[in-house]
């Protein structure tokens, strides 16, 4: 689990362009939306085409974003119990 | 009729090959040899935080910054509206759009890059950087988009609309869309030097620091000769600016309808330190107001060394012709 | 406003038919023309489209242009409008070189550059396509078909681009730059934007529902109108009539986020009020408002809370056609304004099809069959980028 929580947190910042971040600027359990990194509704769309670019799941609705993308652990926790690839 | 108002220019600002956001160009001017060249950049962290400036390409990092820099130039806290021409949008992001649809299919697209390519992204993201609910349009046509965004703020201010508006003219070149263009007979003809514009000046009611005024405007399609000349009669100044870029064919047909239409008038060039691109009149403006406020035209921008003359320029006449199709005549008075 | 804006001709091509007379028919037979994709060569065929019922060469044959001249889908379509709109006005050939042709759009050759990228960029092969990529040169197609314009101009501001040539043609009349001007805009589906709208999950795979609490997206539409836009003096010296006039416009900004609405829909609410006031008609007098309505979650509680915050409890009928046409995009606010100008002429209001549930807290559209006396229209066509523009049309005789 460790090394996929840092490997999505090298490929969430590849995704979303944040240039001047690295994994370990990234908390865990840190919110990524609203008061934590600040992502937006967009950010959120990049992570859904991210997600099925990396681990095969496919969201068909973006509103299922707001409970996966909460933090970085629980975004991992989904992927490891979804992933197609 | 609707009277024509004294139209002020309050403020003039750049990003080009040139050095960016200030006017080194007439005292140090920056020669290039290479066709294609794009801007210098200056540092865009003043102008917009990081978390904002992630997903933006160039062009859009330039309309901000000139954006700002003009609106404190004015002297103005807002402005009643925000115009702005480009003839070929936000290239960076199309290509990457284009490029990941013509390649890996129609599936997992990113939408970041479909949403920064639209055109009006740049006129959209300004007004959401000043907060600005005023009127708001871009223009999208060629080489006559920035000319297009002046005459819609010039008709909005006569007819008392809105008393400022700030006026942009955007457009970058990527590399392989320059190459493209140039397979399309578009670009790289000759000594023609292909740059990016970004330019944005604030217009409006006269204030102690103006560049210049606008006395009359005037686009035309395809005009005949006959046409051309009567606007040239109403439109005399000692000097006209034209925007002859090194093509060598196309320069010599404009120098010739220059001469038939403006008589003795100075020629002035200024593509060959800005270069062309599809909003370059947007420079020309840029540079015709700058003249204007120094009270002095640089030497390296005569067409014709005799013609050089320390004489202080009391008008100067833009003369644009895009692709000999779009025209657009602009007097401006210091 | 002191000197009247006439609109004295009008064109248009959609989903629902090549004319007025096609298009006031599907209007009120609430025929709509959206449906598979037929003609986009896509692989996402799950979307509702509203296509023009005409392959590319169909449209050369209709404007009898032959297979070796280039043409774009958003030209072709463009030509169609514009031809019927200046044989409405009563135009000749000879008069062209007086009037100015202002055009909105968005995706220009794109239709065609799509398909061609990668020749462009690896090889020789359909190079003379590359010059009638950008938005100008679509407009310059479209205007050459007919002669030499007095001037060109192109807007593109996304969905409000027709609607806001528009709003410049009735500047330029107001300032004496021009007598006559045709106005409106043209836009044809393409895989770039389709796609595009995809990645953002705006794109419904059902007939789009606007104004429905279940609604989830909207169908992709394409098409193009263009309105004359002419002055009372030009008008009565040619002798010919007034088919609506365009009575107030406005333009705002809702300034918020590049792809979404503000929760109230502030760019909506100012560019409505502008339109009013610059008409100098009081909310109570509108009798219809032809709303953007795409059909998106956004959009649509966005718009209602817009026009709650203008009318307030008296928000006047209201319809979104999008699910006639699908959304048109840089067309609609043409397109759209010419249905306004169908609805005063023969007395009725576009029905708001495939509703059946309103939204909490928004506002209710008419949803079954109304016939009522028009005098005064808002048209609202908000774009990307928060570019909201509104028009208001009115009956002539007034």
């Amino acid at each position: 689990m460790d090394e996929l929580i840092y490997t999505l947190k090298q490929q969430i910042i590849e995704a979303l362009n944040l240039e001047d971040m690295k994994p370990e600027d990234i908390d865990d359990n840190a919110s990524l939306f609203g008061e934590g990194l600040g992502l937006d509704s967009i950010d959120a769309l990049e992570l859904i085409v991210m997600m099925e670019k990396n681990y095969g799941i496919k969201l068909k609705d973006p509103t299922q974003g707001k409970e996966i993308f909460k933090s970085v652990a629980v975004m991992a926790d989904f992927i490891a119990k979804n992933r197609t690839k | 009729m609707m009277e024509k108002k004294e139209i002020y220019v309050l403020s003039a600002k750049q990003i080009s090959v040139q050095q960016p956001l200030c006017e080194d160009w007439m005292s140090q001017p920056i020669e290039y040899q290479q066709p294609f060249n794009r801007s210098i950049d200056p540092s865009f962290k003043d102008y917009i935080s990081p978390i904002e400036a992630r997903r933006m390409g160039k062009i859009l990092k330039r309309a901000i910054a000139t954006s700002k820099e003009a609106l404190k130039a004015s002297g103005l806290e807002t402005v009643d509206a925000i115009i702005t021409g480009t003839g070929y949008g936000c290239i960076e992001n199309t290509e990457f759009f284009l490029d990941a649809l013509s390649k890996d299919g129609e599936q997992m697209l990113s939408p970041t890059y479909f949403m920064q390519s639209t055109h009006n992204t740049i006129s959209s993201i300004v007004a959401i950087q000043m907060k600005n609910h005023g009127y708001n349009v871009t223009y999208a046509h060629k080489g006559t988009s920035f000319d297009s965004a002046l005459q819609d703020a010039m008709l909005q201010l006569r007819l008392g609309k809105i008393s400022s508006a700030l006026v942009g003219g955007h457009d970058e070149m990527t590399e392989t869309f320059y190459n493209i263009l140039k397979k399309g007979g578009m670009m790289g003809h000759d000594d023609e030097m292909c740059g990016e514009a970004a330019v944005s000046v604030v217009v409006g009611a006269r204030n102690d620091d103006y560049l210049c005024k606008i006395l009359d405007f005037k686009m035309l399609h395809k005009p005949t000769m006959e046409r051309l000349k009567a606007m040239a009669a109403k439109f005399k100044a000692d000097f006209i600016l034209t925007g002859i870029s090194g093509d060598h064919k196309s320069d010599e047909a404009y120098i010739a309808e220059a001469k038939e239409l403006f008589g003795d008038a100075k020629l002035l060039k200024y593509k060959h330190l800005f270069g062309e691109s599809f909003t370059s009149s947007g420079l020309g403006f840029y540079v015709a107001a700058q003249c204007l406020k120094a009270g002095k035209i640089p030497t390296h921008l005569f067409v014709n060394p005799k013609d050089i003359t320390d004489k202080k320029p009391s008008m100067i006449l833009i003369f644009n012709h895009s692709d000999g199709t779009n025209y657009s005549l602009t007097l401006m008075e210091a | 406003m002191t000197d009247r804006i006439l609109i004295t001709g009008a064109g248009v091509v959609s989903a629902i038919g090549c004319g007025m007379a096609q298009t006031l028919d599907a209007l009120l037979n609430n025929r709509s023309g959206v449906g598979p994709l037929v003609y986009l060569k896509t692989e996402h065929k799950e979307f509702p489209v509203g296509e023009v019922k005409m392959s590319d060469e169909g449209m050369r044959k209709h404007l009898n242009i032959n297979d070796k001249e280039i043409t774009t889908r958003t030209a072709l379509m463009g030509m169609i409008a514009l031809d019927e709109a200046l044989k409405d006005a009563k135009i000749t050939p000879e008069m062209i070189p007086n009037i100015g042709f202002i055009s909105g759009t968005t995706v220009g050759g794109m239709d065609m550059s799509e398909q061609y990228y990668l020749d462009y960029v690896n090889n020789e092969n359909h190079k003379e396509y590359i010059a009638v990529h950008d938005c100008g040169s679509c407009s310059e197609m479209t205007a050459n078909h007919f002669g030499k314009f007095a001037f060109i101009t192109t807007l593109s501001t996304a969905c409000s681009s027709a609607a806001n040539a528009i709003i410049l043609g009735a500047n330029m009349l107001r300032c004496g730059e021009a007598d006559i001007v045709v106005v409106g805009g043209s836009e044809c589906i393409t895989k770039f934007h389709l796609n595009g709208f995809n990645s953002l999950m705006i794109l419904d795979t059902q007939w789009c529902r606007p104004f429905d609490a279940t609604r989830a997206g909207l169908n992709l539409g394409e098409g193009a109108a263009y309105l004359v836009l002419e002055t009372e003096e030009s008008a009565k010296k040619r002798g010919v009539k007034a088919q609506a006039i365009l009575s107030g416009y406005g333009n705002a900004c809702d300034a918020f986020h590049q792809t979404a609405s503000s929760p109230d829909g502030e760019g909506a609410y100012r560019a409505m009020k502008e339109a009013l006031q610059l008409a100098d008609i009081q909310p109570d007098k509108i009798d219809y408002i032809n709303a953007h309505g795409t059909g998106t979650p956004n959009n649509d509680l966005s718009e209602s809370q817009a026009m709650k915050r203008l009318f307030g409890d008296k928000v006047p009928p209201m319809s979104s056609t999008k699910q006639f046409t699908g959304h048109t995009t840089s067309a609609s606010g043409s397109i759209e304004a010419v249905f306004c100008i169908l609805a005063l002429q023969n007395g009725f209001v576009p029905v708001n099809l495939n509703w059946s549930q309103p939204i909490e807290d928004g506002v209710v559209p008419v949803h079954q069959p109304h016939k009522k006396e028009l005098k005064h229209i808002l048209c609202n066509a908000f774009g990307f980028g928060g570019n909201d523009s509104s028009l208001l049309i009115s009956k002539p005789e007034l």
